[in-house]
């Protein structure tokens, strides 16, 4: 039986967003191929476009586009000792000045990684997320296995990621709520000093702000 | 081309923004990523700018949003339903495609 009810599902999911489901019937879908392929071959004849630049350009965009709100904030964090000092002692309105809201009531708490101290976060209880700054869970956040062994081996869990830490570190795990969610301040990587914000944020992945990963550095 | 992102397109917000889950795209049919694909490369291609393409995209989902009864068994167009529509318009603009290159709309 599933937890999830203990909270209500409602507080927990992003706002309903009628285009994630689809709608078209396949008679329609067959027509919309049909379309495209007409527009796609008048292109390619025309020389715009080829079709290998089209398959490599969505694999850009899948790949490469990330829960952005989130990253904003890593990056902003990091470029800006004033903002990361407020985002660390009171986060839900540091998140705010950014334009991210959407929280229900809950609470938002960013824990810094350090060389020290590594965090992350689970939801032993169900599935609780900070959706507006970290979309939709992956599967495997709201898995059994994730949610008992995070606590029980934490280590083992970020080896699993490939991350292996050294005994020094203390390893840190935040268990989420309905009322306190957590985030994740990876650290900066070396090899970024000189890049922007908007070039960090592109470094930050969804996984370093769970803390089950690092961000790599840009070399690497 | 470029291989990262562009962050205009990417980070739109509100009415277009790219739907996604868990910070990814969602994409049903293969129709749906190709009729992203094109639209992006022939910007990126320098023959249109993207606030000229969003602005139609803007425009085809308000339009849809007026004139759709609320009902659960009407079909509504989707994202790239209405992507498509948009971009049409932006290759009929600026002349890259005539109106009757193009296939006739879908009949719903």
């Amino acid at each position: 039986m599933s937890d999830e009810h203990l909270h209500g599902n409602s507080i927990h999911d992003a706002p309903p967003n009628p285009y994630l489901e689809k709608h078209t019937t396949p008679q329609q879908t067959e027509a919309l191929e049909k379309r495209v392929r007409t527009l796609e071959s008048l292109l390619i004849k025309k020389g715009l476009v080829s079709a290998e630049t089209l398959d490599k350009l969505v694999e850009t965009y899948e790949n490469d586009i990330g829960p952005l709100n989130g990253a904003k904030v890593v990056a902003r964090a990091w470029a800006d000792p004033a903002y990361k000092e407020r985002l660390l002692k009171d986060a839900t309105p540091a998140i705010a000045e950014l334009g991210f809201s959407g929280l229900q009531g809950e609470h938002m708490v960013v824990v810094e990684n350090t060389p020290r101290v590594h965090n992350m976060v689970v939801c032993t209880l169900c599935s609780c997320y900070p959706w507006p700054v970290l979309g939709l869970p992956p599967a495997w956040f709201k898995e059994a296995a994730y949610r008992s062994r995070s606590v029980v081996d934490p280590r083992g869990v970020l080896r699993d990621f490939g991350l292996t830490l050294d005994e020094s570190v203390a390893v840190k795990v935040w268990d989420s709520s309905a009322e306190i969610r957590y985030m994740v301040l990876p650290e900066r990587p070396a090899g970024t000093e000189g890049m922007s914000e908007d070039e960090l944020v592109a470094l930050v992945s969804r996984n370093s702000m769970i803390g089950v990963t690092k961000v790599e550095s840009p070399a690497s | 081309m470029s291989s990262t992102p562009n962050r205009k397109i990417s980070n739109m917000e509100g009415d277009p923004a790219l739907p996604r889950r868990n910070g990814e795209l969602v994409f049903h049919d293969a129709w749906e990523r190709r009729a992203f694909a094109l639209a992006v490369i022939l910007c990126e291609q320098g023959h249109y700018q993207w606030a000229e393409f969003r602005d139609h995209l803007i425009a085809e989902i308000g339009a849809a949003d007026e004139g759709e009864v609320e009902s659960p068994d009407t079909s509504f167009p989707g994202y790239y339903e209405h992507w498509l529509a948009s971009f049409e318009k932006v290759l009929v603009a600026k002349g890259i495609c005539t109106p009757d290159q193009l296939s006739p709309k879908t009949s719903k």
